[in-house]
């Protein structure tokens, strides 16, 4: 029997029998859109994560002050370790290093402008910063050599500070904010840069000369850290390892001995992630593919229930000419048939699902086609183990008997 | 174009006992015949019908279609050969319910080669004289009319040979004869019509009856001057042709 006839004579049978193939059906609808909507919310998260290490840059690391894990970079070990020294060495002695961004750091720092106050973190940068970061002003103008070597009180800022002190219209180059108690000069205003990997704001920063924040605002002769880009080709985690061997040689670390500094790369981020979205996902797909399961195995029922009924008409259709494989293929057909059209409805409601949880939450949800695909070959799989049997039993039917009486 | 030779059945009915059906069955059936089988029931007639139709395989024994061998056909042959060369008359009509009369007709032709199975389907049902009823459910054809559409589904293949297994014993007299009519009327136009009955009445329509009695053949003789339902049809009392035409 030709395959397009097997298939349309499953179709009439299942339109024949419309409560119970609307039965059938139920269970993968929603099997399927449970699917969907938690691939579609697995893939957000991993979109997430990628468009936060886009931010990061991939072919830059990140070097902190202080040793320990990724996900807390101090771990208790001294934040001090970290010079401009090292910087230039790094910047000199490691190959491809096309630039370096130091950083002072200070954190929960009040400022004020007029009567509005607001509490920020302070970076001391380096003109290289712009570069290195690939982040610039939008408005006025970035810190300067000059500012460096004057050591002016000069700041930048970053867009979430400027709508804390400023009224949206306002030009806040030339005014004067206070930063602790000493006054500084805004020289111009950041792009806006989002969420960081870590998932911190990125704009609610004040950028200041390095040398003016280690001389008058944190007072300190370290940095508590620097970005390093690199050009041209090979893996990054060879790199940063060339980094490593630098920094350890210079803060004189005994082999065995912990880093007293820690270095972040892209992949890392990434890795980190994926580990917290991993498992989260793992379990939701085992709740989706249970309902699946229980999907299916109401189908196999029906169909059971189905070949009983149908006997005669199996016995008839073998009178007429079906021959035992017609008859298994039918009832596969069937099977499969109606989970392929319980998927197409399931992708439909999981796309609605989607649809509405993006509007009740900020939830990242993506729709790939891979999870479309994804979706027609679980049903189409459930179909095929669930009609199985059932197609079997209907092929073994002896025409005579089923067509006595 | 039928020839049985030895033909036994025999069933298994459990605990070790057995049930020969047919004890060696020797038949030959030419192209153009209007065969009556007929017995009591339980004498193996249905049996019968069911091996030489190749619905059923014989215990033991040899038939041959068209000359070919098919009691040792496989299953995929055994339904090619049902779908081109036979067509089958049941008396419970074996019609599927809820499909209509098209749909019902269209079956054979769904396991054919044959391409525009619509067209052929309509022409089967209008040469039966059901144009008006083509879409149809069973249940709203009269018994008569049921039967016309399982017969319209036996010939729309074409077969050489069709069999019918007590067609008209669900009928009442009028859509029996009507039915009988339209056989004589295949069988004219060279069917080769084999139908199983109980009935004398009506296995005097046919050109030879054979009658079968605990699995053998007793009697097997020409039917010198077969009646013709038309005929019949027309002696019916009109009271009875308005109440089945209601």
């Amino acid at each position: 029997m030709r395959t397009n006839r097997t298939i349309s004579t499953a179709l009439k049978c299942l339109r024949r029998y419309r409560l119970r193939s609307f039965l059938m059906m139920i269970g993968i609808v929603v099997g399927i859109a449970a699917l969907t909507m938690v691939v579609s919310a697995g893939l957000g998260s991993q979109k997430r994560v990628m468009d936060r290490v886009k931010v990061f840059g991939v072919s830059a690391i990140m070097i902190h002050a202080g040793g320990g894990e990724v996900t807390q970079p101090s771990g208790g070990t001294p934040t001090n370790t970290l010079t401009v020294d090292d910087v230039d060495a790094i910047a000199h002695e490691v190959p491809d290093v096309v630039g370096v961004a130091p950083m002072g750091q200070k954190g929960r720092v009040e400022i004020k402008y007029l009567d509005r106050t607001a509490t920020t973190n302070i970076f001391g940068v380096t003109p290289s910063w712009v570069p290195v970061w690939d982040w610039d002003v939008t408005e006025g103008d970035f810190i300067t050599d000059e500012d460096m070597e004057g050591l002016n009180r000069v700041c930048v800022l970053g867009t979430t500070v400027y709508k804390a002190l400023f009224d949206s219209t306002a030009d806040p180059v030339g005014e004067r904010i206070m930063i602790g108690s000493v006054a500084f000069e805004v020289k111009g205003l950041m792009k806006s840069k989002g969420t960081s990997p870590r998932g911190g704001d990125m704009d609610n920063r004040i950028f200041v000369p390095l040398s003016t924040f280690m001389k008058r605002v944190d007072n300190v002769d370290y940095i508590s850290g620097v970005r390093v880009r690199f050009g041209g080709s090979g893996s990054i985690e060879q790199k940063a390892e060339e980094v490593r061997t630098v920094l350890r040689s210079r803060h004189q670390l005994a082999t065995g001995q912990p880093d007293d500094f820690s270095l972040i790369t892209p992949t890392e981020i990434v890795k980190v992630a994926k580990k917290v979205a991993g498992t989260f996902n793992v379990l939701l797909i085992i709740v989706s593919a249970i309902s699946l399961i229980a999907g299916g195995v109401v189908i196999a029922n029906l169909m059971l229930l189905s070949v009983n009924e149908r006997r005669r008409e199996i016995g008839l259709r073998m009178a007429v000419g079906a021959s035992s494989s017609d008859i298994r293929q039918q009832f596969l057909a069937e099977a499969v048939v109606i989970t392929l059209i319980g998927g197409v409805f399931g992708l439909l409601l999981g796309a609605l699902g989607i649809g509405l949880m993006r509007q009740l939450s900020k939830m990242p949800l993506v729709i790939s086609w891979a999870s479309v695909l994804m979706g027609l070959v679980f049903s189409g799989a459930v179909g095929i183990v669930a009609g199985y049997q059932p197609a079997k039993r209907a092929a073994r039917v002896q025409p005579v008997e089923a067509l006595r009486g | 174009m039928v020839q049985a030779k030895g033909i036994t059945k025999t069933y298994n009915k459990g605990s070790g006992a057995s049930v020969q059906a047919l004890r060696e069955v020797n038949l030959e059936i030419q192209q153009g015949e209007f065969v009556a089988i007929m017995g009591a029931s339980g004498s193996g007639k249905s049996t019968l019908m069911n091996i030489l139709g190749c619905l059923d395989k014989p215990s033991g024994g040899q038939l041959l279609l068209d000359g070919q061998e098919v009691s040792q056909m496989d299953d995929q042959a055994l339904a090619k050969v049902r779908n081109q060369k036979i067509g089958f008359v049941f008396q419970s009509f074996n019609l599927m319910p809820r499909a209509n009369a098209l749909e019902n007709v269209e079956l054979p032709l769904i396991y054919s080669d044959k391409a525009d199975i619509t067209r052929l389907s309509r022409e089967a049902l209008e040469s039966v004289g059901l144009k008006d009823r083509i879409h149809h459910n069973p249940g709203e054809l009269s018994g008569g009319q049921q039967q016309r559409v399982a017969i319209a589904r036996a010939i729309v293949n074409q077969p050489e040979i069709i069999f019918a297994d007590e067609p008209t014993g669900n009928l009442d007299t009028r859509s029996s004869y009507e039915i009988i009519a339209l056989f004589q009327q295949l069988n004219q136009q060279g069917k080769t019509v084999v139908l199983v009955t109980h009935e004398p009445d009506i296995a005097e329509y046919a050109k030879r009856i054979i009658k079968i009695t605990d699995g053998s053949i007793v009697s097997d003789q020409a039917n010198a001057s077969p009646k013709d339902a038309a005929l019949a049809l027309d002696q019916i009392p009109k009271q009875e042709v308005r109440n089945e035409n209601k």
